[in-house]
């Protein structure tokens, strides 16, 4: 697979899964894994793993895979192909801004806005009851809570304080 | 009229321009950010709204909206559209390079480390630390976000209706989202010259 194919391959996958991390799994496995054994099993499943223990997209552990394959012109490959749908959007607001003054639209919008504050508040939830499984995940959580809303600071404080308060906690703790 | 569509694609309220390299410069702190997409708009809200100000909430949900409804990678299509919205056709570029270098170096980083880190705890350790201190940044933005809705209204109604219908049913998000939208159309939609 050359390097053109590996971007086309990713940018397509990307777009027929909405580019979640979770769902590129299974076709990067069957063609880059099954198909053609450009990687190991345990490689991709490492590189998804990886993903979730860095900052930012939980799809980005394709540059991963660009960088296994191709180095640094992969990885920078892979980047783009998930990166170059979001240019999608644009003609959507386009559209969206003609339409804007319809009242209909605007009540659309309204809609929409409070769903996805509805959506927010669901996906946080969701978020918490998968991470807070153990009794030092909720510990190291209500104090970085407790920085934020009893002790006033920034809530980047806060995150510091409860990533300190869990790494100790597990190291002083193990098992728990 | 013209050079506003022309200029503007999503200029439909007054728009406070940012330098491209300050908008790479939000977007490349959003890009550390764990927690995926919630720890990233937890930041940008944090950035964009509350410290400077550059847009209002509802216009922050709006274009969040918008992006979670387009059927491509929410954050990549939020990075372009408010880089678009802050710094035209650059901007969007300064948007999506922060967004995507944190993820990029470590990525690189860790498939270096592959041969010492693939059985290592510490891959396993990271993820239970961080996630849970990242709920954190994530709670913070999300209260903020939705104090304007909070107080009885038909938005709260959706709101509540659309938690429910994702936390407790597990039904599609796009599908909530422009379920949510369909209602308001109907519900909320506003006649000509009446006040938001």
């Amino acid at each position: 697979m050359s390097l053109v194919e590996l971007f086309a391959f990713v940018l397509v996958v990307g777009l027929a899964t909405f580019s979640e991390g979770a769902r590129l799994l299974p076709p990067l496995q069957g063609v880059l894994v099954d198909e053609r054994g450009l990687l190991d099993l345990d490689e991709l499943l490492y590189l998804y793993a990886a993903s979730q223990a860095v900052p930012g997209q939980n799809n980005m552990y394709v540059a991963g895979v660009g960088y296994q394959l191709y180095g640094l012109a992969g990885a920078l490959a892979c980047t783009l192909a998930v990166q170059l749908p979001g240019y999608l959007i644009l003609p959507l607001l386009r559209g969206y801004a003609w339409l804007e003054t319809c009242p209909t639209v605007r009540g659309f919008t309204r809609g929409l806005v409070a769903a996805s504050v509805g959506l927010l508040a669901a996906t946080t939830l969701g978020l918490a009851r998968r991470s807070l499984t153990e009794p030092v995940a909720v510990a190291a959580l209500g104090l970085g809570l407790v920085t934020v809303y009893l002790l006033r600071r920034p809530p980047s404080l806060g995150f510091v304080v409860a990533a300190g308060a869990g790494l100790a906690l597990r190291l002083l703790l193990p098992g728990r | 009229m013209k050079a506003d569509l022309v200029a503007g694609v999503a200029d439909f309220n007054p728009v406070r321009r940012l330098p491209a390299l300050e908008v790479f410069w939000i977007f490349l702190r959003a890009g550390c950010a764990f927690g995926g997409g919630l720890g990233i708009v937890s930041v940008l809200e944090d950035e964009i709204v509350t410290r400077r100000a550059a847009l209002d909430r509802a216009e922050f949900l709006r274009l969040y909206a918008l992006s979670r409804v387009t059927p491509i990678g929410t954050m990549s299509a939020l990075a372009v559209a408010y880089g678009r919205r802050f710094a035209g056709f650059p901007g969007t570029v300064a948007a999506l390079a922060g967004l995507s270098l944190p993820a990029l170096a470590s990525m690189i980083a860790l498939t270096l480390a592959y041969g010492a880190l693939r059985e290592s705890p510490l891959l396993h350790l990271v993820p239970g630390v961080v996630v849970p201190a990242a709920l954190v940044i994530v709670v913070a933005a999300t209260i903020r976000l939705s104090r304007p809705i909070l107080r009885l209204s038909p938005d709260l109604t959706i709101a509540a209706a659309a938690f429910g219908a994702v936390f407790l049913l597990g039904w599609n998000v796009a599908l909530v989202l422009l379920l949510g939208g369909a209602v308001g159309a109907v519900l909320l939609r506003e006649r000509q010259g009446q006040a938001r």
